[in-house]
């Protein structure tokens, strides 16, 4: 127990260390140098911000994370099904991977209006443009990894007559896991940029939302207080996400603590 | 033995040659040149041969990972494709070939767990084959954390776990250290012996085909044919002590030759 502790305190030290010391830093400089606190509030006004409606922001919040999460799901589900029929049709992968890959550059703020329109004013909208982020990564990940096998197990696999399914499910698909990984994490970020950047467009909530209202208002810290919330959902989430990633994949040489 | 009984084979070719394509240098190479083989049940083939000569094509026209070009594959009557579906075919490869999310207790087992065998069940043969390697207290280890050596053992388990009528190993020991394949041929030798199946086995190592075998078949560079097939009749239970029978020096003797014959020819 008390090495565990060690531990943790070996590996979250160096970075709260430094936290409290930018945080300082920050605070000291906008006095030191009067800085408007619109240009950079000093943190004590975004905490200020923060817990002058708290109940406000984390709703906002909450309402951004939903989106984020439920588009999260969406976009990834339905990447790793496409990224599966690539993976087992070579003529559909040669036939839409190219035009995958072009909508793919697509920015996210040209096709978030249209997406918009089609889908309506609702939250639903923010999920369908999230969505659409998360698409991509987890189908081009997903074909990876069930194309990178190895030869040699598949010859395994054959001379122990293993049927299809057998072959995808105890073989192809826990060898792209550490592939899928890598993916969904890229969709921590993407879901969160996508639900903000929906929220731009047309939201009557959420920290996109609250977001383009203050900035109409030049109410700046608490425009940074919405900006640092959206970064701790983005942390959050990745912690949750590599929080499964280790106990899915613990034999995967990238979780090995020896590093 | 019973060599003199002169049983039915187990593993029968006739006439089987393969030939490949290469596209881009509008060529055909012939990779086997009628290649007739009975190998008899219970006793431990060795296939040697130089690099290239086909020697583990003809280990995966027998496992059905190929088909030949032309002639007959029987395996106890069988062709290989209902031999393989019946699993009574098992495979060592030159790479372990295990699953690294499995851990080695689950990759011994897994042929078991394919063919639909009950947890309980499967995890208690593979145990039993496990310790009959030398495995014993690695059960539950992750393959990455295994020598190369150890690797190799959990792969012949796992070729053992379907109780195959014939294994077929290619080259399973070639990555390993000298040390580690002497200990890993007296370890075949020792299993080869408990269990009394049937072994074909490719190798570069014309010691230690004769070391185990109780037939060696020299054959030639490509396209491969049999050139000689040479009878070791050495005692068993073997040990390390079967080098110092003058029959060893003799026999890997001849068998050297032969392979220079095959360079020169």
């Amino acid at each position: 127990m008390a090495q565990r502790f060690g531990t943790l305190a070996r590996m979250a030290g160096p970075p709260i260390v430094a936290a409290v010391v930018m945080v300082g830093l920050w605070e000291g400089v906008c006095h030191l140098f009067s800085i408007a606190p619109y240009i950079v509030p000093a943190p004590t006004r975004i905490w200020a911000a923060f817990v002058s409606k708290p109940g406000s922001l984390l709703f906002n919040g909450g309402v951004t994370f939903l989106e984020a999460i439920s588009g999260f799901v969406i976009g990834s589900v339905l990447g790793a099904l496409l990224g599966t029929a690539f993976a087992y049709s070579r003529l559909l992968a040669r036939g839409l991977l190219p035009y995958i890959i072009a909508a793919n550059t697509i920015p996210v703020v040209a096709i978030a209006p249209i997406i918009i329109l089609w889908f309506g004013h609702g939250m639903q909208s923010k999920v369908a443009v999230t969505a659409f982020l998360s698409f991509f990564p987890l189908a081009l990940n997903m074909m990876k990894g069930l194309q990178s096998y190895d030869r040699v197990v598949m010859d395994v696999f054959h001379v122990s007559a293993a049927s299809e399914w057998q072959r995808f499910f105890k073989m192809r698909l826990p060898n792209a896991l550490p592939y899928v990984f890598v993916g969904l994490k890229l969709n921590v970020t993407f879901s969160v940029i996508g639900a903000i950047v929906a929220e731009f467009v047309q939201a009557d909530k959420g920290l996109g939302f609250v977001i383009m209202t203050t900035y109409r208002t030049l109410n700046m810290p608490r425009l940074w207080a919405a900006m640092l919330l959206s970064a701790v959902i983005g942390i959050l989430f990745f912690a949750l996400i590599a929080w499964i990633e280790k106990r899915t994949i613990p034999w995967h040489s990238s979780m090995r603590e020896d590093r | 033995m019973s060599v003199e009984v002169a049983p039915v084979p187990l593993v029968e070719l006739s006439g089987v040659s393969v030939t490949y394509d290469v596209p881009r240098q509008k060529s055909v190479v012939e990779a086997l040149q009628s290649v007739d083989l009975a190998i008899a049940k219970g006793t431990f083939t060795s296939l040697i041969g130089p690099s290239g000569c086909g020697k583990s094509t003809l280990l995966r026209i027998v496992a059905d990972l190929i088909a030949p070009t032309t002639g007959r594959v029987s395996i106890e009557g069988q062709t290989p494709a209902s031999a393989r579906r019946a699993r009574q075919i098992g495979f060592v490869f030159q790479e372990p070939a295990l699953l690294e999310w499995r851990s080695v207790l689950d990759n011994v087992a897994l042929p078991l767990e394919l063919q639909g065998m009950a947890r309980a069940q499967r995890e208690s043969e593979a145990r039993q084959l496990i310790d009959l390697v030398g495995l014993s207290g690695f059960e539950a280890v992750w393959p990455s954390q295994l020598s190369g050596g150890m690797k190799q053992r959990a792969s012949i388990a796992r070729a053992l776990s379907t109780s195959p009528h014939v294994m077929l190993m290619d080259e399973p020991f070639g990555a390993l250290d000298q040390i580690t394949r002497d200990r890993m041929n007296l370890e075949l030798v020792r299993v080869f012996e408990q269990t009394g199946i049937t072994v074909l086995f490719v190798t570069h190592s014309i010691r230690e085909a004769v070391f185990l075998s109780d037939n060696v078949i020299v054959m030639s560079p490509r396209p491969g044919r049999i050139v000689r097939n040479i009878e070791v009749d050495l005692p068993r239970p073997r040990n390390l002590l079967v080098r110092d029978n003058p029959t060893f020096d003799e026999l890997v003797g001849i068998g050297a030759r032969e392979l220079e014959q095959g360079y020169d020819a």
